[in-house]
């Protein structure tokens, strides 16, 4: 039996009055918590909006495994687990006792249903290729296991039954979740005031007796910054876990009523070139881009210093990160040389399209413009509606350069698609992803990524530029909560009240 | 009358109609589907098509804006792409916050500018002109994003009475609800109250100098007579026109001021159905927006047969 429990080297740092020893827990109470924006529904399988998961996910539903505040992956409705030698066969014990919220029993037909929903590509499930290569689901009551079988091994199997889109809720309820969600999670969604607020309380039956702390939990639906700050100096809220700007962050320290941490998350500000339109296809063009951009001037002057520089395709929250942040190092001169080279010598025009209401990629979008223009390139700004940039742009392609922020976790499997938007294609990184894909285990699949990491920034196929740190501001008395942010949640399971 | 208000309801329902099939225009040619929004970033090509078909995109946009029109002359506005219920339902809820944010903003914006406009028409030659069009000017130049921002700091924040944002149901805790609207109405009222101060003086300036106005006062009347009974009822037709068209401005100014203070309002379901490209939604929200200002311009009319008994409608 092999189990894959991988902790993460967190980096937390507390400031303000927050109290970083351990403290007691405290039973009761209530904590206000601000979100940006009302989800469609509150199914995490039928939208990959991040609100979804961001208030359910381990509060109100889990999976067979969930992942823990370090991103390690820890038995939740499964106890534990055992893969056959040829990696094919993954067989889950499943926790006895287990209630769902509205009162029944979890039953093993409950998880089989939910992964041959999850198989069908015509289900409307959200990521049904994570579950592609699953051939069967099967159930042994006596043994009180779940069975998976597999065409090929699958190192992520794991990792994708971790995922929000895998969480387990009852199979005769699926339509009813977009409205009211019922899961296993500690605390029950007990009311929604559609716009405006989610009511979570906490789940007397819930199979771990000792949690949660709190009574309920409140996630307020406050879409403007400023207002969100206010409310929390007010202490009208206590937390505000998304989107807080740096700028906000770096006043808590004044503030002895407030506190804040700065973790690690999943997001790469990627400035995304279109490898196969002209002058993005000349490689030596895309290394002077590279080199023209000054990472730690961004950083520092528009983030506060806020953030790590990265060189690839992933941040410091992934467990394969490897510091590449070296490559094609910022050298303005030597952007010149290869533009000279490249047959650019008299300069370089193209669009550079920044997607709205995502605030950090259009800031640091017009320095990045700022700074080409420094080596002779003129990248003309526009501003694109975020609905329209997914149709035109992600899934159009059709774009010279634009700037995201990519924030699924292991996302970097999207350089083996040429259709994906960077349009990049190389059948070496293709073979390594397959192998990471099929590999027996995660060390295999690790070195596979940190492979492609290393190839995609040798080809410069995109210019990463740092990754953001996950920063949470907090009323001082409120302990407990997640300051990494390995998949997106705020998880209020073991947040508690204590002067 | 009765064929006046007949030949209204025809052209207002013409209206609909023409708003509704421009809404729809408009939102075939920005691109993007709901579907897309939904799956996000890496869904497969046959999950996108399998919620297409869900949703019933999959059918001609000529034929699902006629589905959508027949149900909609029968009442049934449909349903929500994103939040998968009747958009009537949706729209019921906002309209409990939209309805008295913008009504209350209006009826404030009234009662200060009425009455600090003719005071500053009527004391022309002293330091109250200057004082009140000077802070009309101010006013009006404040946006009422930063009011509203500078209120939850004053009152909510640093004094701690009232809450800084947030909506608190009718039915749960009526004083909550109150209390969670007061700002909002004030950073939404006074940038209209200030508009309406200058209106106001202008139309009782103009009236003030009128013949009429002289022969009151040749007859001996009462300045207070003068202004309140002569002036300012004379004023009062160019006065509801004028704050009747603005009063459109307090709809549009309340999208913002739902997000500043985290109202869950029709404004804010107007932005987020857009983005979602939330065809029945959008189409749900635009008919009540163009009901009310067809409605309000109605009712402006209506009005100047009680204000100005000259006025006859046939």
């Amino acid at each position: 039996m092999r189990k894959f429990v991988k902790p993460l080297v967190a980096l937390t740092v507390v400031v303000g009055l927050a109290v970083a020893q351990a403290q007691e827990p405290v039973y009761g109470g209530e904590a206000v918590i601000a979100i940006t924006a009302a989800p469609p529904g509150w199914d995490p399988s039928a939208s990959t909006s991040q609100e979804i998961p961001r208030v359910v996910y381990g509060n109100v539903y889990e999976g067979l495994v969930i992942f823990d505040r370090d991103g390690s992956i820890v038995p939740a409705l499964a106890t534990d687990w055992e893969t056959s030698e040829d990696g094919l066969t993954w067989t889950f014990s499943v926790r006895d006792g287990v209630k769902f919220h509205d009162g029944s029993d979890l039953q093993l037909s409950d998880i089989v249903a939910r992964f041959e929903r999850a198989r069908d590509p015509e289900s409307g499930h959200t990521n049904h290729a994570y579950y592609a290569a699953i051939t069967e689901v099967s159930a042994d009551e006596d043994a009180n296991t779940v069975t998976f079988t597999l065409s090929e091994p699958r190192a992520s199997l794991l990792f994708d039954l971790a995922r929000g889109d895998s969480v387990i809720y009852p199979a005769a309820l699926q339509e009813s979740q977009a409205s009211q969600p019922i899961g296993t999670g500690p605390f029950t969604f007990a009311d929604y005031i559609e716009g405006s607020e989610v009511r979570l309380e906490r789940f007397d039956d819930y199979w771990n007796a000792e949690l949660p702390y709190l009574d309920s939990a409140v996630f307020r639906i406050m879409s403007d910054s400023n207002s969100r700050f206010a409310a929390l100096q007010s202490g009208d809220i206590d937390v505000i876990g998304v989107a807080l700007a740096p700028e906000q962050y770096m006043q808590l320290a004044s503030n002895p009523e407030l506190q804040g941490t700065e973790g690690t998350a999943t997001t790469e500000i990627t400035v995304a070139m279109n490898n196969t339109r002209e002058p993005f296809d000349n490689l030596l063009v895309r290394q002077a881009i590279t080199h023209a951009i000054d990472k730690e001037a961004i950083v520092q002057g528009a983030f506060f210093g806020l953030g790590t520089i990265i060189g690839s395709h992933m941040s410091p929250a992934e467990p394969y990160y490897i510091d590449l942040s070296d490559t094609y190092a910022y050298d303005p001169e030597r952007a010149r040389e290869l533009l000279a080279e490249a047959g650019y010598a008299d300069g370089l025009t193209f669009s550079f399209e920044l997607p709205e209401p995502y605030n950090i990629e259009r800031r640091t979008g017009e320095v990045i413009a700022q700074q080409l223009a420094q080596v002779g390139i003129t990248a003309e700004l526009s501003v694109v509606e975020w609905t329209t940039w997914i149709n035109r742009i992600l899934l159009g392609g059709d774009y010279d350069m634009t700037i995201i922020g990519h924030s699924e976790p292991r996302d970097i499997n999207v350089y083996g698609n040429p259709d994906y938007y960077y349009h990049y294609d190389n059948e070496r990184v293709r073979e390594l992803l397959a192998e990471a894909e099929s590999a027996a285990t995660t060390e295999e699949s690790f070195a596979a990524f940190q492979e492609v990491a290393r190839i995609i920034a040798e080809d410069a196929v995109n210019v990463w530029v740092f990754s953001t740190p996950y920063l949470v501001a907090a009323r001082a008395d409120i302990h407990g909560f997640w300051t990494d942010q390995p998949t997106p949640s705020i998880n209020v399971t073991e947040v508690f009240r204590a002067p | 009358m009765l064929a006046y208000v007949t030949r209204r309801t025809i052209s207002a329902l013409v209206s609909l109609v023409l708003a509704s099939v421009l809404v729809f225009s408009a939102l075939l040619a920005i691109p993007g589907d709901p579907a897309e929004v939904l799956l996000g970033m890496d869904a497969n090509p046959v999950t996108r098509a399998a919620v297409r078909a869900q949703l019933g995109l999959d059918v001609p946009p000529l034929q699902r804006f006629g589905q959508w029109f027949t149900s909609a002359a029968r009442g049934d506005l449909g349903e929500s792409l994103a939040y998968s219920r009747p958009v009537s339902e949706l729209v019921w809820e906002r309209l409990s916050v939209s309805v008295p944010l913008t009504v209350a903003a209006a009826l404030l914006a009234c009662i200060i500018a009425v009455p600090l406009g003719v005071l500053a028409a009527v004391s022309r030659r002293s330091y109250v002109d200057p004082l009140v069009t000077g802070l009309a000017q101010v006013g009006a130049a404040i946006p009422s994003f930063w009011l509203g921002l500078m209120l939850i700091v004053w009152f909510a924040v640093d004094l701690r009475w009232l809450p800084s944002g947030g909506f608190v149901p009718w039915d749960r805790d009526w004083v909550g609800t109150v209390r969670s609207l007061v700002l909002p109405v004030i950073a939404l009222g006074l940038g209209q109250a200030a508009v309406m101060t200058r209106m106001t003086r202008a139309v009782m300036i103009e009236n003030l100098s009128a013949d009429y106005v002289r022969t009151a006062r040749a007859k001996g009347v009462h300045e207070t007579g003068v202004v309140m009974k002569h002036a300012l009822r004379n004023a009062l037709v160019t006065l509801v026109t004028v704050f009747g068209l603005s009063l459109s401005n307090v709809f549009i100014g309340s999208i913002i001021i739902e997000q500043v203070f985290s109202l869950p309002g029709l404004g804010r379901l107007a932005l987020s159905s857009i983005g979602n490209r939330d065809f029945p939604l959008v189409q749900g929200v635009v008919l009540i927006y163009a009901g009310a200002i067809i409605l309000l311009s109605f009712l402006v009319d209506l009005s100047y047969g009680f204000l100005d008994p000259r006025i006859r409608y046939s």
